[in-house]
């Protein structure tokens, strides 16, 4: 049974509050910033629950984007905020957290899309490191269980292994928004509440996209053996088409698409 | 990780908590959920066949109850609760069967099954009218 409550140490307390904008400052916005250290500890030695931080900025001082704003709070204003950030474009994935209440990465979210405070936490459902980074390595492990390489059995020709333009299509999407496209960030995952409630068996829409990303691929050899990997009551079929995960796509691609791909092919092999 | 990191038990980041209901979300709790209630509403179901195999004495209490406040109040959620899960059971047939993916259809065809609820349950109870 799915337990819908947070755990004890995992409740959340009021935090400290800040406020960096002036007092003629025109643009301010508040942000309300999830707060863990594992370092912090109350008089019994106990470490102490996460916390809600407030932050009180002038948007005119830093960048449009929200992870402006989480380095601008960062550089100026508390340095022991933490959150992982990379390319700030859009394309390493690092920065996803739930901002507003959707998963997304902070260096694609405008910050006037959001109305009113600016209520920022890690990824739902996952333990947390430390403030705003959850710990992934079960996601991970679990994009590790589909063998997300090239399987092959006829011998390598000379040159690389060539695919038509529409065989190529089926990765890639006539848009450029196919399965390959895929960052890894698990926003689509961690929005899924199957996930949630079944993540340590059922693999979640980031992995299964990836596992048809190599089904589906031309050169691919052992679309069988990854097609008997997945058909599990718990792997897969812990989908049941909620689409949280389409719907949250920071890089608007579409895993619940891919994941009926593959149970088509499962009903049809039958 | 190191054997450090092993000692402190991690928090759970917020879910439910947080996240802000989505159409998507919401309309799948509430399939699951209607699906409850019809099942529940088999009993029902049960009862008026059951009271009218045994004779009017029988079928009487049953149409009382039937027609009481209450009676009426769960048929009139029960016809909600059928029509909703049939329309969106159509809704995932085509799921299945690979459509309706794209964000835009999706979503358009939540509406239909919302519009298709109100509209199959005023219908059914305009011809079923218990006052007329």
């Amino acid at each position: 049974m799915a337990q819908f409550a947070l755990p004890n140490n995992s409740k959340i307390k009021k935090g400290d509050s800040y406020n960096v904008a002036k007092g003629d400052a025109k643009n301010k916005k508040m942000f309300k910033v999830y707060r863990w250290n594992p370092e912090k500890k109350d008089e019994d030695g106990k470490v102490k629950n996460p916390s809600i931080d407030e932050y009180t900025i002038d948007l005119d001082s830093c960048g449009p984007m929200v992870l402006d704003a989480l380095i601008h709070i960062k550089n100026d204003v508390d340095s022991t905020l933490t959150f992982r950030r990379s390319c700030r474009e859009g394309i390493c994935g690092s920065c996803a957290m739930n901002i507003d209440g959707t998963n997304t990465l902070a260096c694609l979210k405008p910050i006037d899309e959001v109305k009113g405070d600016v209520k920022i936490t890690p990824l739902p459902h996952m333990p947390v490191v430390k403030d705003l980074v959850p710990d992934q390595n079960h996601a991970i492990a679990q994009y590790n269980s589909i063998e997300p390489w090239m399987k092959t059995d006829s011998p390598a020709p000379a040159r690389e292994r060539l695919q038509s333009a529409e065989d190529a299509d089926q990765l890639n999407g006539h848009d450029g928004h196919g399965p390959a496209a895929c960052i890894l960030c698990f926003c689509c995952s961690t929005s899924c509440p199957s996930y949630w409630w079944n993540g340590d068996r059922f693999l979640g829409p980031a992995t299964l996209m990836q596992a048809y990303r190599w089904i589906s691929d031309t050169r691919d050899e052992a679309t069988g053996e990854r097609l008997d990997q997945v058909e599990d009551g718990f792997k897969l079929y812990r989908c049941h088409t909620i689409m949280n995960c389409t719907n949250t796509c920071p890089k608007g691609l579409n895993p619940a698409k891919s994941i009926a791909e593959i149970k088509k092919l499962l009903a049809v092999r039958k | 990780m190191s054997e450090q990191s092993n000692k402190v038990e991690r928090p759970l980041s917020p879910h439910l908590q947080v996240y802000r209901p989505q159409m998507t979300s919401v309309m799948s709790i509430l399939h699951r959920a209607t699906g409850y209630a019809l099942s529940i509403g088999t009993i029902m179901v049960v009862w008026l066949l059951i009271a009218a195999a045994s004779g009017p004495e029988a079928y009487a209490v049953f149409a009382k109850f039937a027609g009481s406040n209450i009676g009426l109040f769960l048929l009139l959620g029960w016809t909600v609760a059928l029509f909703y899960h049939m329309c969106n059971g159509i809704r995932h047939f085509f799921w299945d069967m690979g459509y309706l993916f794209e964000l835009k259809k999706a979503f358009r065809a939540g509406y239909v099954v919302l519009a298709m609820t109100v509209i199959l349950t005023v219908w059914v109870w305009y011809c079923a009218c218990p006052w007329s």
